[in-house]
């Protein structure tokens, strides 16, 4: 095993810091979220349709921040050294393994199966940076989770594409609208219909993967339907080095 | 009755959390400190673990560290109940045996008590 660096901007302690900082503002939302619920689900007495209303209110608030936390987190760790890249021989299939580990939880709770097909033929190491990629893939996953239905389906698969390797998540959720498409991967854009259906974005996820799966001498490209669902494929060379 | 031990050293989020539980029909055992969770983990044998990471003198890393090693209590499932959420944490946690890996911010009490009984099942 191998690592490359390219340069030297790393300061680990930075997002050390972020991520410390991330877990103490976690646990004062987490104590918030909880008691305004139990005032939502009349736990502690009933309330007007007013209080109601604004406990509602400030329940949306403390999720929006919960939420923005995590991108600020994912952010922090890719962006925060520069974007330098440290390959190493990776297996993609261990790394996909890895980074659904993460969403169980979170497909469980929307109510969402998540499959991954594995290939039945070996597949060749990666040379690639596998925190980034990582991230690429968890981000594939979150959005195909946050724009889903419940009941929905996802399913990732690995395919060998001459000297390419293709990752493709594919989901049945809202799918991007046709006049938007070629905006989707733009700093800070986000589609209306996903605006709608989840507040909560920075608008940077697609950016940032883009510009990780090109450093790594790969594409990333989609097919979609509005209403039917979105299949986002990445590829990277099967030997980067 | 299942009994679950919840570790959690921020006394008001584990207050929160061992009140739900008890509602719902769970036998809980509250503990605050690290320092106690293996001992009383292997003095009680529950059948569910709901250990939080980051806790002053013995962190949750390494009371599953110390289940792990022990045959007695190895098989318990740990549900990791935490507000990290670095690849680093939850890859340790999973290869030092947790069952699952819940960030707290990101759940509600009552799905908290649906992943419990659903490890449980």
């Amino acid at each position: 095993m191998s690592s490359t660096p390219t340069n030297q901007t790393h300061d680990p302690l930075e997002h050390e810091t972020v991520s410390v900082l991330a877990h103490q503002l976690r646990t004062s939302l987490s104590a918030m979220k909880w008691i305004l619920k139990m005032f939502i689900d009349g736990d502690v007495g009933v309330l007007t349709p007013e209080q109601h209303g604004f406990i509602e209110k400030a329940y949306g608030a403390n999720e929006r921040m919960i939420a923005l936390i995590s991108e600020m987190l994912a952010l922090s760790k890719v962006e925060g050294d520069g974007m330098a890249l440290h390959k190493v021989e990776t297996n993609i299939i261990t790394l996909i393994d890895d980074a659904l580990f993460d969403f169980t939880s979170e497909s469980f709770k929307n109510g969402i199966e998540v499959i991954f097909l594995k290939p039945t033929e070996r597949m060749p190491k990666l040379f690639v940076d596998p925190a980034k990629i990582r991230f690429v893939i968890q981000n594939f996953i979150e959005n195909a989770i946050k724009y889903s239905n419940s009941g929905d389906r996802i399913v990732i698969a690995v395919e060998k594409k001459e000297s390419m390797l293709e990752i493709s998540f594919k989901d049945t959720g809202i799918g991007i609208p046709t006049n938007e498409q070629s905006k989707i991967f733009e700093k800070f854009y986000r589609a209306k219909n996903a605006c709608a259906k989840e507040e909560i974005g920075t608008g940077l996820g697609l950016y940032t993967t883009k510009n990780i799966i090109e450093r790594h001498g790969g594409s990333v490209r989609f097919e979609s339907t509005e209403d039917k669902g979105t299949t986002f494929y990445f590829t990277i060379p099967q030997s980067a080095e | 009755m299942s009994k679950i031990i919840i570790v959690e050293d921020d006394t008001f989020l584990q207050g929160l959390a061992s009140q739900k539980l008890s509602k719902e029909g769970f036998q809980v055992v509250a503990i605050s400190d690290g320092n106690q969770a293996y001992e009383t983990i292997v003095k009680e044998k529950p059948n569910l673990v709901l250990l939080d990471l980051m806790m002053p003198g013995v962190d949750g890393f390494q009371v599953l560290e110390k289940m792990n090693a022990d045959s007695t209590v190895k098989g318990i499932p740990v549900i990791v109940f935490s507000n990290l959420s670095e690849d680093k944490d939850i890859n340790r946690a999973k290869e030092l045996g947790a069952t699952e890996f819940m960030v707290k911010s990101n759940f509600t009490l009552d799905e908290l008590v649906e992943k419990v009984k659903s490890v449980l099942k």
